[in-house]
């Protein structure tokens, strides 16, 4: 029972919330009511934030730019359409909204398709808004019957008017409260939908690891971009109902004061609640209001920015944030379930039977090869023009010392690394400039040294995320999850989080994940590390089954699992091919000892 | 004449990218030694400003103002490390937002303690003249300060021990740790000579840009978009942007409006980002 309530407590105590206003607003002082949809409003802009920082983990400050242009420009329309038709909201909001996507989505672009590094990302977008400050200073234009003077601001924009024709009366502040209510409680609840929808679950996942994101074949970009855009228009729609609450606009709504207080608002209430900014707007709010007449009245920015600090260094889970680990404790722990794992037992009829499964619907194994691949670091040359072709049948191991440019080998088939010079394919398919996700759309699957796995997320879920990438349907990927997880012999922990699993679990974790993209070329680097000999010996038989239906390459230290795998070994050796056969030949390899033990002419 | 002018726009774009560089190279040590981006550093720079300006107003000759400006803003400088960055460390976008705050409280309180208004500093303006053009003397002997600055800072990093140590802790934390350098009192004297640096372009260009709460803001996008565009190899990337970037928009500002100019450094590095989404001397195999 409280489980239910604490999974739909994004979904009841708004609704109460927003009941209790709405019910609360006919009787509600009139100055009051005023103030407060300001409060409503400053919610919104900060759900905005929420969106794409608590979520899509990219801190954007530039959310008062979409708010500010979005509140121009929904002004400019409703002032000219407003005063002979009324209706002013049916104008403002969706043009303010699609003008919000707009900019923030061609900003997105450029940040995200460029794959901007996350601290040049923050500060551009900090830097547009600053940018907008100063030029709105003096931009002065006149739109029909509007008139946007510079820093005289832009007046006469009509309040909220529901009627229709040149009589309606924009509303009284008490309904202008509930109005303002009413949208913002439909923005939050379909705000809460997408997040939890399968679009949701990808942004979430591209916060938690990126790279894992990209690697199961998500088009990352498009998911950021359109993230962004969905945050801009929220913000561009919270920027005209300011804009009709105000009546008026100035270049203050650039300005830095202005922009510091929409990571406040999402801070106090909690980061990635989504319900939570509208709490810290109201808390903020609500506390300058009945204390701002006091010592403290003109101090306001002095106040907000000491409070931005303290809630940075001491309450970063916010309010809402705070009460749900309160909540927690008094659940049961869904991760106990990670103590009592059972051992992974490989069936080989079962996985051949998905593998063959998988060769129907995603097509015959690919080979994989590489023609003088060379990548450097400065002076250093982990692949250094190795050419060598991968074909299905048998496992191909590749062994080395340390540092002999395995997985740099590795990361640049993958795409993780850009070759200098030389070319990779995929079969006859030159792939050599392909984005990652586009690779996996062709049939890699890669499973990198560290495991990776969506911690916050349930196992489940994690393996359902892999599935849904190449099926794109949510029952097949159902199906396809549920049969890995069987044969992974984790049904038990199906509900525990990725991250309370033990590093060998985790690796099993992450190649089932890979099984799950169906993929033509497997590469898996140290997928041993951490494992005990019983799960070693299960390894070692997938690995094997594996590759009589695809091309496996592995990486490893574990000499004696690469014994067991009775596969082509390949010996690299400071970035060059060394040697190549099977094992044991190489282990009477006077030469191969040699740099494996640091000896000899060769090292 | 043609050649006068085109020398004119040359010194005087050559002067404001030095200006630039002057106002942006505390934050840049900063962030190439410690990985921070300070987003209270115009605030800093405010802060030396206001110190030169009350230090001269009290009778003390110029020259003199500027180390009394750079001793304020290191000790402040300090403090801050001390209270605010060392709980942050590794959480970047943390303790951007947190010097936010703290650019913010800065300001206001500025604003409490000196008003909005403030007097210039009665410098005498000296001119030369080249054709039929005359250039102020002070913003074109700024091109020497930032050389003298940058070399001041190369060698600082390079020659002294502290710098050794600053060095070693940002490129290998845990191996300098091991050999037995205490990083956080590095980074504390790293935040106090980058905020130290802010503080001597506020005093140095008091002349010229009177002391104002706001100031800060003025050189906070040009500085940030310097830093970021020049990427982890700070130092030289950071001089390099910043002759670039800033004297190109102050070639556009001179045929254009500022604004116009301030657009196109926005745009200038926007492009630039889109080329080098790490910054451009992310790949570079120098260091500082």
């Amino acid at each position: 029972m409280f489980e239910k309530l604490h999974n739909n407590a994004g979904l009841i105590f708004p609704l109460i919330a927003a009941g209790a206003a709405l019910a609360f607003s006919g009787s509600l002082d009139p100055y009051l009511a005023f103030v407060a949809t300001s409060w409503v409003i400053f919610g919104l802009l900060g759900l905005s934030l929420d969106v794409i920082w608590g979520r899509g983990g990219f801190l954007s400050l530039a959310q008062t730019a979409f708010y500010g242009l979005g509140g121009y420009f929904g002004a400019v329309v409703a002032i000219n359409f407003a005063p002979s038709l009324g209706l002013s909201l049916l104008w403002a909001l969706p043009s303010a909204f699609v003008f919000g996507a707009l900019i923030a989505a061609a900003l997105g672009y450029l940040i995200f398709f460029s794959r901007m590094g996350e601290l040049q990302s923050t500060i551009l977008s900090y830097t547009f808004t600053l940018l907008l400050w100063s030029v709105t200073q003096t931009f002065k234009i006149d739109i029909g019957a509007a008139v946007i003077g510079g820093d005289n601001g832009l007046s006469n924009i009509p309040g909220i008017i529901l009627g229709v024709g040149e009589e309606a009366k924009k509303l009284k502040p008490n309904a202008a409260f509930a109005c303002v209510v009413f949208i913002s409680a439909v923005v939050y609840f379909f705000t809460r939908w997408l997040m939890r929808s399968n679009f949701g679950k990808i942004v979430d996942c591209i916060r938690i690891d990126i790279e894992k994101t990209e690697l199961l074949g998500y088009d990352i970009r498009k998911f950021q971009v359109l993230n962004f855009a969905y945050s801009g228009a929220v913000a561009g729609l919270a920027g005209a109902l300011f804009a009709l609450w105000a009546n008026y606009l100035n270049p203050s709504i650039f300005s830095v004061q202005e922009a510091l207080l929409v990571p406040i608002y999402v801070l106090v209430g909690g980061l990635g609640t989504l319900a939570g900014p509208f709490l810290g707007a109201l808390i903020i709010g609500a506390l300058s209001f009945w204390l701002g007449g006091g010592a403290a009245g003109g101090q306001t920015t002095l106040i907000l920015g000491a409070v931005l600090i303290l809630l940075v260094m001491f309450l970063h889970n916010g309010f809402l944030g705070a009460l749900d680990n309160l909540w927690r404790r008094f659940l049961p722990d869904p991760n106990d379930a990670a103590r009592d794992a059972g051992a992974v037992k490989i069936d080989t009829d079962v996985l051949d039977q998905i593998l063959t499964e998988a060769a129907k619907q995603a097509g015959p194994a690919k080979s994989l090869s590489t023609d003088e691949a060379f990548k450097k670091f400065g002076g250093v040359i982990p692949v250094n023009r190795v050419s060598r072709e991968f074909t299905p049948g048998k496992p191909y191991s590749l062994i080395g010392p340390n540092g002999a440019g395995k997985s740099s080998f590795l990361k640049t088939c993958v795409g993780i690394y850009r070759p200098e010079g030389g070319t990779i394919r995929l079969d006859q398919d030159d792939i050599t400039r392909t984005q990652i996700f586009d690779r996996v759309h062709k049939g890699m699957g890669v499973k990198n040294q560290k495991p990776q796995a969506f911690g916050d997320n349930t196992v489940f879920d994690n393996l359902w995320i892999a599935a849904f990438a190449r099926t794109k349907d949510k029952a097949a990927a159902d199906e396809t999850a549920t049969r890995i997880l069987t044969m992974l012999g984790m049904e038990g922990q199906k509900a525990v989080q990725a991250s309370a699993l033990s590093h060998g679990q985790q690796q099993w974790l992450d190649i089932g994940m890979v099984l799950c993209l169906a993929p033509r070329v497997v590469l898996l680097d140290e997928p041993a590390a951490g494992m005990t000999n019983e799960e070693t010996r299960e390894l070692s038989l997938l690995v094997r089954t594996l590759a009589k239906h695809t091309t496996v390459v592995v990486v490893e230290h574990d000499m004696e699992f690469v014994r067991t795998l009775e596969g082509h070994v390949t010996v690299l050796h400071q970035g060059k091919l060394f040697a190549e056969g099977d094992i044991d030949t190489l282990r009477a390899n006077d030469a191969v000892l040699d740099i494996y033990l640091g000896r000899g002419e060769h090292v | 004449m043609e050649l006068d002018f085109l020398a004119t726009v040359l010194l005087s774009s050559l002067s404001s990218a030095s200006i630039l560089l002057i106002a942006t190279l505390g934050l840049a040590v900063v962030y190439g030694l410690m990985g921070v981006i300070n987003l209270a550093h115009g605030e800093f720079l405010m802060v030396g400003a206001y110190s030169a300006l009350t230090a001269t107003q009290i009778g003390l000759p110029y020259p003199l103002a500027i180390p009394i400006a750079v001793a304020m803003t290191m000790l402040i400088g300090a403090i801050v490390e001390l209270l605010i960055i060392r709980k942050l460390y590794g959480r970047l976008f943390d303790t951007m937002l947190a010097t936010w705050g703290l650019g913010m409280v800065f300001n206001q309180l500025a604003v409490l303690i000196f008003g909005t208004v403030s007097p210039g500093i009665g410098m005498p303006q000296w001119n030369f003249q080249i054709g039929d053009y005359s250039l102020a003397v002070y913003p074109i002997a700024m091109i020497f300060v930032a050389a003298v600055m940058l070399a001041f800072v190369y060698f600082l990093m390079t020659h002294t021990v502290y710098g050794m140590k600053a060095r070693a802790s940002i490129q290998e934390p845990q191996m300098a740790q091991a050999i037995g350098i205490d990083s956080s009192r590095v980074n504390t004297m790293t935040f106090a000579i980058g905020s130290g640096l802010a503080g001597f372009a506020g005093a140095i260009l008091l002349p010229i840009i009177p002391a104002t709460p706001s100031m800060g803001l003025f050189f906070a996008v040009k500085g940030f978009l310097t830093v970021v565009v020049a990427g982890p190899v700070a130092l030289t990337g950071s001089a390099i942007t910043a002759l670039g970037l800033g004297g190109g928009a102050s070639v556009t500002a001179s045929f254009m409006t500022s604004v116009i100019g301030d657009v196109f450094f926005f745009l200038m590095t926007a492009f630039l980002l889109w080329l080098y989404p790490l910054g451009i001397s992310a790949k570079w195999r120098r260091k500082l």
